[in-house]
């Protein structure tokens, strides 16, 4: 029973000035095991945060992001599942599910999560999923302003994920369930 | 040197069947002779001891009964090892045999079909003998009743338990994940299969608050679960700590973490059905005595099962001093506090010189020592064998273990009589709380002659 936070495109401190209040009281230290996040932070002082709730943080660099020292794409392996990592900025057209698709064979993983469209998304494609946790402090992206704040927490029990999305609607958060099973 | 003495082995056996005759009817003339040998160990005066040398054989030595000879080359190597575990080496070779017709006379009771619980209180207030399993079965059947009486229930009540045991295991040591993926299961598991098969968005379930892993709410399983991992930890720590010069309990080998993963699984289960206690540190020491007995006995089957018996014997043995280890209750009537006023005023009925100069003198409360004493029932007091056989004695009081706990709490007081009133504050206390090595037949002696403090029995309408 691993759980895998996943969020990103938090834009701290151009577009916005911290996570949300509830989001913030929910991310206590302790009960997260990893942390992807697909970038855009941008500042180190999002990347020290993140540290706290969990020392095992991993990130790939956005556009805006000031650490240029973060990778373009990462994998990782947790349990029996293969995770892969990416902004999304360099994927065109941005969204695309298709050419999320070939960098998902690209990399050969079962989970690819990437962001940068600031939506929540969440895909099953040729026995992957493609996970878009969407904007963690609701961010204005150049597509749209209409963001509602999102991450995402991935529970990883054997060959079965169950993917909790929290939204932040109207002032409330919202919880939502995906459950996956991979089949080899 | 045996040659000689063969000829008496013929009055040998005569004595014993006269013995168990006695012993059988009234348990009177054992306990005088018991009496007499308990206080030939004195350790005071060791005259009428005899050291028997494991190696040498022909030392002259006086003996009092002639046919000791003979039995002496059986003996002897029982003798060794009986002085080698209470770690001393005056052994009496009277003892020696009241052993072994103690162990006979307690596999008599425990074969009859209907246990006379009284007679085996008595016998195990003297001492359980090791090896056979006796102890084991001693302790589990009859006084921590979780066996009834009868010997034909014994089969149908273990497995019961153990039964019920597992199933608890199943239920409670759960995961959250596990558990939700079970309620599922049981809701809609035709609609899962078929969403697996299509590719495209993926399907959205709104769930309530309670269910997802960052919930604070206490009906959430995440929740409940987080917190419980706080306990998990804390015992974990605990075991590291029991114990550790004993292989049974320590060290990295896969045998002492099969059977500190077992005392783990004891003690969060516990916590677990306890949220009002839930894990208190010292509890470790308390299940510690348990479950090695019950580990080390013989039989396959009980040995295997020593989990769940544990379990159940470490619940009841609990019960009774459940009160002590809640904070809330410590001013009441039935906390620790009250417990401790009662050990001062036991202390005061017996020997009211030690308690004044204790309380007034020394302005010594029995807070400072006797706590861990009363809570972990003496485990943190003496050496493991004592500990085994100090608790033969708690555990078949007839009046309850919190009665003779309280005895023997006071008894270990006026042992050290003398040294008590010569000593200071400092001096005292640091002689309370870390109890020197005495002989503990003695110290059960002076437990069981106590006079029992009648101040606190109060005449019910």
């Amino acid at each position: 029973m691993v759980l895998v936070l996943a969020l990103g495109d938090l834009h701290i401190p151009h577009r916005a000035s911290d996570l949300p209040a509830k989001f913030k009281s929910m991310l206590v230290p302790g009960k997260i095991q990893h942390i992807i996040c697909t970038g855009n932070l941008c500042i180190k002082e999002v990347h020290d945060y993140l540290k706290t709730i969990c020392p095992d943080l991993h990130i790939t660099r956005g556009e805006y992001d000031e650490e240029t020292r973060f990778p373009e794409m990462k994998t990782l392996t947790i349990g029996q599942f293969k995770l892969g990592l990416c902004h999304g900025h360099q994927v065109i057209p941005w969204g695309d599910l298709d050419s999320l698709a070939m960098l998902q064979r690209q990399l050969d993983v079962d989970i690819l999560v990437t962001g940068h469209t600031h939506q929540f998304t969440a895909y099953k494609h040729e026995g992957g999923v493609v996970i878009n946790p969407g904007s963690a402090t609701g961010a204005f992206s150049s597509i749209t302003y209409d963001v509602n704040p999102s991450f995402v927490l991935m529970d990883i029990d054997g060959l079965r994920v169950v993917v909790y999305v929290y939204e932040l609607i109207d002032g409330e958060v919202k919880v939502d369930k995906i459950d996956f099973k991979k089949t080899s | 040197m045996l040659k000689g003495k063969l000829k008496l082995s013929a009055k040998a056996p005569r004595v014993f069947p006269d013995r168990i005759g006695s012993l059988v009817s009234g348990f009177d003339d054992k306990e005088d002779e018991n009496g007499e040998s308990d206080s030939a160990l004195d350790f005071e005066s060791g005259e009428e001891l005899e050291i028997l040398q494991p190696s040498g054989a022909g030392s002259g030595r006086e003996i009092e009964d002639g046919y000791v000879d003979i039995m002496e080359g059986q003996l002897e190597s029982r003798v060794r090892q009986r002085s080698e575990k209470d770690g001393s080496g005056l052994v009496s070779v009277k003892e020696v045999i009241a052993a072994d017709e103690k162990r006979s006379d307690l596999e008599y009771e425990l074969s009859q079909k209907e246990i006379n619980l009284e007679k085996l209180q008595r016998i195990a207030d003297s001492g359980l003998p090791e090896g056979r399993g006796l102890r084991a079965t001693t302790w589990k059947q009859l006084l921590l009743g979780y066996l009834p009486p009868s010997r034909d229930l014994w089969e149908k009540e273990l497995t019961e338990n153990r039964q019920k045991y597992a199933k608890l295991k199943e239920e409670l040591l759960l995961s959250p994940s596990e558990f939700t993926r079970i309620k599922e299961e049981a809701l809609d598991s035709n609609e899962q299969n078929a969403d697996s098969d299509v590719d495209g968005p993926l399907r959205r379930q709104e769930i309530s608050h309670e269910d997802h892993p960052l919930s604070s709410g206490k009906a959430s399983v995440w929740h409940q679960y987080f917190q419980h991992i706080e306990i998990a930890e804390q015992i974990d720590r605990d075991l590291q700590r029991t114990h550790p010069d004993m292989k049974f309990f320590s060290g990295d080998t896969s045998f002492s973490r099969k059977h500190r993963e077992a005392m783990r699984n004891i003690l969060r289960l516990f916590a677990k059905l306890n949220p009002a206690i839930r894990y208190v540190q010292g509890m470790n020491e308390v299940l510690a005595p348990i479950y090695y007995v019950f580990s080390t006995d013989p039989d396959e089957q009980n040995a295997a099962n020593a989990e769940a018996d544990s379990f159940s014997c470490f619940v009841r043995l609990l019960s009774d001093s459940v009160d002590h280890f809640c904070q809330q209750l410590d001013n009441s009537s039935v906390g620790i506090l009250s417990t401790l006023s009662r050990l001062a005023e036991l202390l005061k009925a017996n020997d009211e010189e030690l308690w004044r100069h204790l309380e007034f003198t020394n302005k010594i409360k029995p807070q400072f020592y006797a706590f861990r004493w009363i809570t972990l029932l003496l485990t943190q007091e003496f050496n493991f064998q004592s500990i085994l056989r100090i608790w033969d004695s708690l555990l078949s009081n007839p009046f309850g273990v919190q009665d003779m706990l309280l005895r023997v709490c006071c008894a270990m007081l006026l042992c050290m009589k003398s040294r008590l009133l010569t000593g200071d504050f400092v001096a005292n206390l640091k002689l309370l709380q870390h109890y020197p090595d005495i002989n503990i037949e003695h110290l059960l002696l002076v437990a069981r002659d106590l006079s029992p403090d009648t101040s606190s029995y109060r005449l019910s309408p």
